[in-house]
């Protein structure tokens, strides 16, 4: 336990000022530390977290333009998401990608950060559709954010105006095969 | 009521501050109204909603016309006894735009007005609430949609350069 505590300086997890303590649960080994994460990035058992990863993806619910609607279409049951372990979460304390779905004005970003920063970690992103890319039809206004990918550490980008669902669909297992390939940016290695 | 009937009641009671009043269908009137004489917008619409049985502002809007040098703001008023719909426009200088709010005698103006404030700068007299509606704070006074507005974020995407 003490060399772990000796890693609680570099857990870029947790507050400056609640790395002091650590609570304690009887019968229950607790730390703060992120160096038994580092020992198992390492290892093969890396391949079976991120086979369990990659086939619990939830994503939040949070449509933002139109292709929100093409989002909410690929939840209903035609698609069928559940087969990839794809469910929509009402919270962003219960999901594991955030898909951008439309244009981010300069008054919305800061709504969006703030949900970004309550999903759990690991966490990924997905831009859905020309806006969240690259402005869309909207790139020219005085209120569009461009260059999302400079804000967020985006995975996977998809085009379209709106992309259909099953170009989400092709966008998740994508961003399945980098989390098996180990090149995602969710997770640091 | 008809359009001829509302277009004379118009320039009986308004002579020489109602002007360019004309009939363009039987169910569209339009006219302009000057801003130099001594009636307001207000007294106008007061006698629109109260006369001629217009009760219904369906719209109100701006536009900037840069090489005449003046901001137009357009009043869409209809009624829900006849089929007529007035186009109302006012003509304001475009360095110092000032008008009266026509809140007190239509209540859904207010946002409309508030809209039209943070992307024209046109500023309304006696309105109860002048702030902007969804403009971010930092850019109030920037008046986006004005034609000479100069503050786009970027021309194209950088990723796609």
């Amino acid at each position: 336990m003490a060399e772990l505590k000796e890693n609680v300086n570099e857990n870029i997890f947790l507050g400056e000022s609640d790395t002091d303590e650590i609570e304690h649960i009887p019968d229950v080994i607790t730390t703060t530390s992120m160096a038994i994460n580092e020992f198992l990035k390492k290892t093969k058992i890396q391949d079976v977290i991120n086979w369990g990863r990659k086939n619990s993806l939830w994503f939040m619910t949070q449509p933002m333009g139109c292709c929100g609607v093409e989002m909410i279409a690929t939840g209903c049951a035609h698609y069928d998401t559940d087969r990839f372990g794809i469910i929509p979460r009402n919270s962003p304390r219960h999901a594991d990608v955030m898909i951008i779905s439309g244009y981010v004005t300069i008054k919305y970003l800061p709504a969006l950060k703030k949900l970004w920063e309550q999903m759990p970690s690991p966490k990924w992103i997905i831009c859905m559709g020309d806006c969240s890319i690259s402005g869309g039809p909207f790139y020219e206004s005085y209120s569009t954010v461009q260059n999302i990918d400079k804000i967020f550490p985006v995975d996977v980008y998809i085009p379209g105006c709106p992309p259909r669902p099953e170009a989400l669909l092709q966008g998740f297992i994508e961003l399945q095969k980098k989390i098996m390939a180990k090149e995602d940016h969710g997770t640091d290695y | 009521m008809n359009a001829q009937d509302i277009i004379d009641s118009l320039m009986k009671s308004f002579t020489g501050t109602i002007s360019n009043a004309e009939v363009v269908s039987d169910i569209r009137v339009s006219a302009y109204l000057d801003k130099e004489r001594e009636e307001s917008v207000k007294t106008v619409c007061q006698y629109l909603k109260d006369e001629l049985g217009f009760d219904h502002l369906s719209n109100e809007t701006a536009v900037d016309y840069i090489q005449k040098g003046e901001i137009e703001v357009i009043y869409h008023i209809a009624s829900y006894d006849h089929p007529v719909l007035l186009t109302l426009k006012v003509r304001l200088p475009r360095d110092a735009p000032v008008i009266e709010s026509i809140v007190p005698v239509y209540w859904n103006a207010n946002w409309y007005e508030r809209e039209i404030y943070e992307l024209f700068g046109v500023k309304y007299t006696n309105h109860p609430d002048l702030r902007q509606l969804i403009l971010p704070d930092d850019m109030l006074g920037d008046w986006p949609l004005r034609k000479d507005y100069e503050g786009f974020p970027n021309r194209t995407a950088n990723n796609l350069v």
